[in-house]
């Protein structure tokens, strides 16, 4: 696979991703306003759920891909999982009772595990000397990152001020 | 020796004046004695007075809604004033000044469950009516905001009470009792009922006059039997308060758009510095597209009357959609009494000003999709008097029997919706009860629901351009009621 197609592909999971919760948000926001209740827990809600969902894509995609493909398109993969949410974010973030001081940390920390987590894929690449090997466990250990951020999500579930 | 004494003394004194800080004095005193009832509004009468002459904050917190008035005190003068309140078990009253230690004071006020029975009797007798819980009153209890009238249910008032109240609570008084409250005078002299007369609303019924304490006690209960004109409320017109969709509409298509440019980006353009620019932009022109797009505020007046009564009474609902995050301050409708939040669960601060003894402004929260309401309550003198006559051939005849004329409107009976004429005072005009249209609007709904069993009623749009400071989007409706003939 070319890189200006894995491009266009992890830019496309990234805007399905994003595009899902929009639309789940935007339903629910509308019932609650048909129902006279606060329509801001919906807001709240998708902006935990835009976190959950982009930080299990990231560590299963960007560790897999660091150790196939080396760093660079691995950071690549990871900013186009993540970057087409962030019109998504701000508009949640408008509607919802967050801070805007959480909410900017929660991107600077997926950010950060963009540029750190093909870095874990490339260690594994040069630990284990063998492609396949390097990208089953990099899949693997993608995983279970993901399964731990799902699994303690409430321990880290940002507070409403 | 004697002089360098001579000047510390003096130089003390001096430092003395500089640090001398204006002693506030505060006391508040709630309206009825300290009783009201949930979810109702109260008042809390403030005295205030300091012995140097300062700028002070006055706040006081009820619930969530938080009154705040700035006042400039002066030596020797004591500032009074009358704060209309939603009722909360604790209300804290509290005042400062930059140069003076904050006074606070905490008044109790006690929610009944049970209607409230207000007593304002000069003698000591007990009261009691089945269902109710008495208050008794002296005349300082009584409020001097009509709005705070909707803390008791009955007021029985004898002659030296009502001797005793000010002007600004003989208003309020008048202007409840116009609101078809149920009040009964006792022992008044023929002065005083001359003057009562023409004020009680809901075709006099509700301001009772009476010669003992017993027939007092019996007229109330009578006039617990009917129902006492229209009972305007929100809830009752709540299709016209719901929230509307352009906000969630106008999100939905910037959603959309940003989906379909990104998409396309995606397709034609591979390197990251584009894909990563699309949702950078994208972000930044959707805060500034929500800074920009400020729908405007919307009103709603529902007011109600029966044929021939001389004030409506109304209901206001005043919305302010909101699309980002942040604080807005709006000013308080003048020509709407009442303001409180409809929400009062939604902490609001209102400035007071009490030199006009009325909220000028709200401060509130706001963010995407929140739709902040200001309600109000009031009434105000209206003249439509209208005489149907069903006759035999299955024709209505509709009169306007009052000394002035009424536009083009609606007359709903019979389950129907009729065009009424414009007429004017004693001219009459014919409508065939069985041509009327079944339409079930909004509009339709809510004023059907208001019919008396084999009733009518009217409907009219009032026209709110003269009326200074109203939102481009406002509405308001006069119902006025047709008893069965």
């Amino acid at each position: 696979m070319s890189a200006a197609t894995a491009h266009r592909l992890d830019a496309m999971a990234g805007l399905a991703l994003a595009g899902a919760i929009a639309a789940w948000w935007l339903g629910s926001t509308r019932l609650a306003l048909d129902h006279g209740s606060d329509a801001s827990r919906c807001a709240d809600d998708a902006l935990q759920a835009l976190w959950l969902v982009r930080v299990t894509a990231l560590a299963m995609v960007s560790v897999r891909v660091g150790a196939l493909r080396g760093w660079r398109p691995g950071v690549t993969a990871g900013l186009g999982l993540i970057a087409p949410s962030w019109p998504v974010v701000v508009l949640a973030w408008s509607a919802g009772t967050r801070l805007a001081t959480h909410v900017a940390l929660a991107e600077v920390l997926l950010l950060a595990g963009s540029v750190g987590l093909p870095l874990v894929g490339l260690g594994l690449h040069r630990l284990l000397r063998k492609a396949d090997l390097a990208v089953i466990s990099g899949t693997v250990l993608g995983i279970a990152l993901a399964a731990s951020a799902w699994a303690t999500h409430g321990m880290w579930y940002m507070p409403s001020p | 020796m004697s002089r360098w004494r001579w000047l510390l003394g003096l130089a003390l004194c001096g430092l003395t004046d500089a640090i001398a800080q204006p002693r506030i004095d505060l006391a508040a005193t709630p309206a009825w004695n300290g009783w009201s009832r949930p979810g109702r509004v109260t008042e809390v009468d403030i005295r205030l007075s300091a012995d140097l002459a300062t700028r002070a904050t006055l706040d006081v917190a009820a619930g969530r809604q938080l009154v705040r008035a700035n006042l400039d005190l002066e030596p020797g003068r004591i500032v009074r004033l009358q704060v209309p309140i939603e009722s909360a078990a604790e209300v804290a009253v509290s005042a400062g000044s930059p140069a003076a230690p904050q006074q606070r004071r905490e008044v109790g006020i006690a929610l009944s469950e049970s209607p409230l029975l207000a007593v304002g009797l000069a003698t000591d007798e007990p009261v009691h009516l089945e269902g109710f819980h008495t208050v008794a009153l002296g005349a300082e209890d009584l409020p001097r905001n009509a709005s705070a009238y909707a803390s008791i249910d009955a007021l029985i008032l004898d002659a030296p009470t009502l001797s005793a109240l000010d002007q600004r609570q003989l208003g309020a008084l008048l202007v409840h009792a116009a609101e078809c409250g149920r009040i009964v005078i006792l022992n008044a002299d023929p002065r005083v009922r001359r003057v009562l007369d023409g004020t009680g609303g809901c075709g006099g019924r509700a301001l009772m006059s009476a010669s003992s304490l017993t027939d007092a006690k019996e007229m109330l209960e009578s006039s617990l039997a009917p129902r006492m004109g229209p009972a305007t409320a929100l809830p009752g017109i709540g299709e016209f308060v719901r929230p509307d969709h352009v906000t969630w509409n106008r999100v939905l298509v910037i959603v959309a758009v940003y989906f379909a440019a990104a998409t396309l980006a995606a397709m034609f353009f591979a390197s990251l510095p584009v894909l990563l620019l699309v949702p950078a932009l994208a972000t930044a022109a959707i805060l500034a597209l929500l800074h920009v797009m400020q729908p405007s505020p919307q009103l709603v007046v529902w007011s109600e009357a029966e044929t021939g009564a001389t004030t409506a009474r109304y209901q206001a609902s005043q919305r302010f959609p909101s699309l980002v995050r942040g604080r807005a301050r709006v000013p308080v409708l003048p020509q709407l009494a009442s303001a409180q939040s409809c929400d009062p669960t939604q902490p609001m601060r209102f400035d007071f000003d009490a030199s006009r003894g009325r909220a000028t402004f709200a401060e509130f929260d706001t963010r995407l999709f929140q739709q902040i309401s200001l309600c109000y309550a009031g009434s105000f003198p209206v003249a439509r008097a209208i005489a149907i006559e069903a006759r035999p051939d299955g024709l209505l005849q509709v009169r306007n029997a009052g000394g002035v004329g009424w536009p083009k409107g609606v007359l709903l009976a019979g389950g129907l919706v009729h065009e009424l004429p414009a007429l004017g005072p004693g001219d009459d005009a014919i409508i065939h009860s069985r041509s009327g249209k079944a339409l079930r609007d909004a509009l339709v709904r809510t004023a059907m629901a208001r019919i008396q069993t084999d009733g009518a009623v009217a409907l009219w749009e009032l026209e709110l351009d003269g009326v200074a400071d109203i939102p481009p989007q406002s509405k308001a409706w006069l119902l006025v009621s047709i008893p069965p003939p």
